[in-house]
């Protein structure tokens, strides 16, 4: 090969070389800033000035996005929500507050199967953890509520939960209260209370209940040994064998351990009458009645409350569908499934194992895992470090509400 | 496989086993026969293209036609050129080989550096679902929360692929020399033509082979696995450079 | 699960459930899961709720009641489908195994019952003894009498020699409730084989890949159509027919055979006739056409989905939304028919985890201008 060589001396300190240094840093710098996703400070800027600390493996920008804009975030507006979260007089015999069924002793979630209401009537659906529950992109097990405001208003007037006649007496037990008055005016400008204010207030409180910062972050962010060997194996069981990221889906923007979606994973096909129920449903649906009339009629029957998503779209393929519960904290929320049919992770993970429960409306995705017990204990050691260090402080100081009526 | 004879153009970068950097100039004149045996599962022993004379105390940079070089006066073979030097050197390589390259070879790479493609990764949107789709359209799962967070990945992937391809020290550059040196935006990477059956590595080349080719050669680094964070990340922002090009394996 | 009714304890139900499907899937290389399977479910069903397979013993039965004067009064009716299954053999895949017992439950579960059950062909995936053996096993726990059709699958290892010994022969027609129904072997391919001299494995092998090009195209062929003649001539032109084939009686993609070479013939034969709809199976979709007073229909598979094909798709075919490949049976299911009055019908494709989809009679005869299946949401890819 022939070559052809010039030589050229460089610049030590000449002008273009450090006008070429200064683009190379700048353009270092957006690299650096936009390649996170996240910005590198945890601490966000919110509306009105208002300032919160996203703990380490949430995405702050997401949860600045979703704020909702006619609801923002003010330091003034969490503190009423908070106080309201708290307040049992918001219950027809002032024995259940929000934090009745969401208790912070219990990381925001219940250890009762069903959630317990006034006069320890049980409803039909484990009370899921509040934490980080701003990130859902529908509210309850089934979807119902599409945001954390809607669902706020539910409970209230629920007869077996807090029993209020309707959202009227909400609001009148909230005017009693002289205490509300000064808090209401510096939160929404006036003193005036609405079931929208009351339900916006408890919202923002709620959007303020975060959980992350836990071993499996900092696992990911780099530290291999904030795990066990144990959890690696099992974080790749997850992924692989056990096939549990296809529907718990973890990603940066969205490390919650859940897609948000609906499934049939059987649960409720343990009562043998599932299959003839759902079949019976779909009949119902198919022959063109009414849906809304055909829904309402189902959900006052026993029983039809297990056919879930179903329930509120009358869509067939959403019989016995289930949303994705998020799996951060976990451990600390025992029992599991929408019924709390299941009382350890073990369980759960057993359950899977064998496929789920067959039924006409089986999910696709559900089939026989054929696990052996040591990857099972190895899923459970994974599930284990999903639990936040600053929740589980919080669980282990904090005193389980009481039932005592309040004044 | 109908193969065009007019004269194309592909810039490679090529293995020099010294301080080099060394970018050639191929022109395929007649398709190259594919391999009519599987291809080979060990490790190919690649080729190496000799280094350019110098004279032992200098450091010597080469382009990838085998010819143009030059010596950086005040540097030792081994130093390492920062990333203005690197730039500097590299576009002075580049000047040389336009200079005295025939006319459409250079203006075929002017236009393809013109054309380069700014990053445009945002996933094709389907049809959003409307909540409570009615019975006039099939439901599907996607919501617009959907689209954001798959938006939002994607362009995580890109912009870390991007940073990489800028950075030298992140490729495992040993020697200053990045990808965007020779590649701005990405230019002249080609990659919808992969695979191809790659000249110079005697061999079908998929696009990772060239990136592992680039970093081993001009930026002396050590290769990258398939699977490997990074060079999933350069992957896709090449790609992303070319979104819109039509796909078009084996071309040269 | 098929050997048990509801209403068991559920621990039994489940135990006996598993114990039932582990006998299919363990039973040995001779065929032997049969006697166990008999004996269990009737101890746990009672025997009266076993019944025996006998091959078109539905067919034979109506043959005699066709004499009689059919009225349109009768209708309308419904039957319903399980098509493509491709069983393999069963210690390979039990996927396949389970989701043919899924359509069968979905079926039997059907209230009211149908009338009869289409099973629309490629019940095996490579003609083996054990795919059609099992296959059988598995059909027979259908409550409903079941007309059977054959599919290449089924085919090209004997030249359907097991095939017909299991459930008789590969064409025929019977009449029910006033309309003329025709079962065709519409999958009779040139003999590209002796040539090459290649083994009856190898030709099944070649056949059962659809995109395999070495192939001929698929026919009904000559012998079959001046049968079809034969039998048409003793039906009024006025008497609805519906007509059954494995591959579409029309050509959209040759080269994955979505396709018969003489349709252009059998439309002949069928064009004379007043009210006529064709039920194929094949191409494992959603898939609506229509050809004059010819109204043509697809159905679903059990085992997998067919993507589009790139061309020559039917203007009135609404795509069913492209199925997620993690879930393992997406655009899959069953379905059912429903006969009208006048003799034409409405499709519901029974797809698991979705809503049924539904193709009318309405839709096809106002071309495409009235009651439109749900529309499609996804791009396909």
């Amino acid at each position: 090969m022939k070559h052809s060589s010039v030589k050229i001396t460089l610049p030590n300190q000449g002008k273009r070389r450090s006008q070429l240094f200064l683009l190379a840093l700048v353009a270092g710098l957006a690299g650096w800033l936009t390649i996170s996703g996240t910005p590198p400070r945890h601490s966000v800027q919110a509306a009105e000035g208002y300032q919160i600390q996203i703990p380490k493996g949430l995405p702050a920008d997401v949860w600045a996005e979703l704020i909702p804009k006619d609801n923002p975030m003010s330091a003034a507006k969490v503190a009423l929500g908070e106080k309201l979260y708290f307040d049992k007089r918001l219950s027809v015999d002032r024995t259940v507050s929000c934090a009745t069924c969401h208790d912070p002793a219990t990381a925001l979630a219940d250890s009762n199967a069903v959630g317990v209401g006034i006069s320890n009537k049980k409803g039909a659906r484990n009370s899921p953890t509040v934490l980080n529950s701003m990130f859902n992109e529908l509210q309850f097990w089934d979807g119902r509520a599409p945001s954390l405001e809607e669902q706020a208003k539910l409970p209230l007037i629920n007869p077996i939960e807090m029993g209020m006649k309707d959202h009227g007496a909400v609001v009148a037990r909230v005017q009693e209260a002289a205490e509300y008055k000064a808090m209401f005016k510096a939160a929404f400008g006036s003193e005036a209370v609405t079931i929208d204010t009351i339900a916006k207030a408890i919202a923002a409180f709620e959007r303020t209940q975060l959980s992350g910062d836990a071993p499996f972050d900092r696992f990911i962010a780099g530290d291999t040994n904030a795990i066990s060997e144990a959890a690696k194996r099992g974080w790749d069981l997850f992924n692989g064998q056990a096939r549990c990221i296809s529907c718990h889906a973890w990603n940066p923007s969205q490390p919650f351990f859940s897609d948000f979606k609906f499934h049939n994973i059987g649960v409720a096909a343990k009562d043998q009458n599932f299959s003839k129920l759902a079949r019976r449903a779909q009949q119902l649906m198919v022959q063109g009645k009414d849906k809304t009339q055909v829904t309402d009629e189902l959900a006052l029957a026993e029983g039809f409350s297990e056919l879930g998503r179903y329930l509120v779209t009358g869509q067939p393929r959403d019989i016995g569908t289930f949303k994705t519960s998020m799996l951060r904290d976990i451990e600390l929320t025992a029992p599991y499934m929408h019924n709390g049919s299941e009382k350890t992770l073990l369980d759960v993970i057993k359950f899977y194992d064998k496929g789920g429960e067959v039924n006409p409306n089986l999910d696709g995705g559900m089939r026989p895992l054929k696990l052996t017990d040591p990857q099972m204990n190895d899923l459970v050691e994974f599930l284990k470090t999903l639990t936040s260090d600053a929740t589980r402080r919080r669980v282990e100081t904090t005193k389980a509400q009481t039932r005592q009526p309040a004044p | 496989m109908n193969h065009r004879t007019k004269r194309k153009i592909g810039v490679c970068a090529i293995l020099l086993a010294g301080a080099f950097v060394l970018l050639q100039t191929v022109r395929a004149q007649q398709q190259p026969q594919a391999p009519v045996v599987a291809a080979p599962t060990a490790k190919v022993q690649l080729p190496t293209h000799p280094p350019a004379p110098g004279d032992g105390k200098s450091l010597v940079v080469q382009l990838c036609d085998g010819e143009t070089s030059l010596t950086v006066a005040g540097m030792k073979p081994g130093d390492r050129l920062s990333p203005a030097q690197a730039q500097q050197v590299s576009d002075e390589l580049m000047a040389q080989w336009l200079a005295k390259t025939d006319p459409e070879t250079a203006a075929a790479w002017v236009r393809e550096e013109k054309t380069a493609r700014k990053a445009a990764a945002a996933p094709q949107k389907p049809a959003a679902a409307k909540a409570g789709a009615t019975q006039t359209e099939q439901p599907n799962d996607f919501s617009d929360r959907d689209f954001s967070t798959w938006k939002r990945e994607v362009e995580r992937e890109v912009t870390y692929g991007n940073q990489i391809f800028h950075d030298d020290k992140l490729l495992g550059s040993t020697n200053g020399v990045s990808c965007a040196m020779c590649h701005p935006n990405a230019a002249n990477t080609h990659p919808e033509t992969y695979p191809k059956f790659q000249i110079q590595l005697r061999r079908v080349a998929l696009l990772r082979d060239m990136i592992n080719w680039c970093i081993e050669n001009p930026s002396r680094g050590k290769k990258l696995d398939a699977d490997d964070p990074k060079m999933r990340a350069l992957e896709a922002y090449i790609m992303a450079q070319r979104k819109g090009v039509a796909m078009e394996y084996g071309k040269h | 699960m098929i050997p048990l009714k509801w209403g068991k304890r559920r621990e039994t139900y489940l135990t006996e459930r598993e114990q039932w499907l582990k006998e299919l899937m363990d039973s040995g290389q001779t065929w032997q899961g049969r006697r166990k399977f008999l004996q269990m479910a009737a101890l746990a069903a009672g025997a009266a709720a076993v019944k025996e397979f006998v091959p078109h013993s539905f067919q034979l039965v109506e043959v005699v009641q066709a004499a009689e004067p059919a009225a349109a009064a009768e209708r309308p009716f419904t039957f319903a489908y399980i098509s493509d299954s491709h069983l393999y053999e069963k210690t390979l895949n039990e996927r396949f195994v389970r989701q043919l017992i899924r359509a069968v439950n979905d079926i039997n579960a059907l209230d009211p019952q149908p009338d009869f059950v289409l099973y629309g062909g490629d019940l095996a995936q490579l003609g083996q003894p054990g795919e059609l053996n099992l296959g059988a096993e598995i059909l027979k726990e259908i409550k409903a009498p079941v007309k059977m059709m054959v599919g290449e699958h089924d085919w090209f290892l004997d030249m359907g020699d097991l095939w017909k010994a299991k459930f008789g022969p590969p064409y025929y027609s019977f009449d029910h409730k006033g309309i003329h129904f025709v079962t065709l072997m519409s999958v009779n391919e040139k003999d590209f084989w002796t040539s090459k001299g290649l083994t009856p494995m190898q030709r099944m092998q070649i056949v059962s890949g659809l995109d395999d090009g070495r192939q001929s195209a698929f026919e009904v062929g000559e012998e079959e159509r001046e049968w079809l003649a034969r039998d048409l001539a003793k039906v009024p032109k006025t008497t609805p027919l519906v007509v059954f084939s494995h591959s579409p009686l029309y050509k959209l993609y040759r080269n994955w055979n979505f396709w018969t070479d003489d349709a252009e013939e059998i439309q002949a034969l069928l064009r004379p006739f007043k009210t006529v709809t064709v039920i194929h199976g094949h191409t494992h979709q959603v898939l609506t056409n229509r050809i004059g007073n010819i109204h043509f229909h697809g159905m679903l598979s059990t085992a997998w989905p067919w993507p589009y094909a790139p061309q020559g798709l039917p203007k009135l075919t609404v795509q069913m939304n492209r199925p997620d490949p993690f879930n393992q049976t997406e655009g899959m299911g069953d379905g059912t028919i429903t006969v009208n009055p006048s003799g034409h019908v409405d499709k519901e494709y029974l797809m698991w985890n979705r809503n049924p989809l539904k193709v009318s009679e309405k839709y096809l005869d106002s071309n495409g201008n009235l009651d439109r299946p749900a529309k499609t949401t996804l791009p396909g890819y």
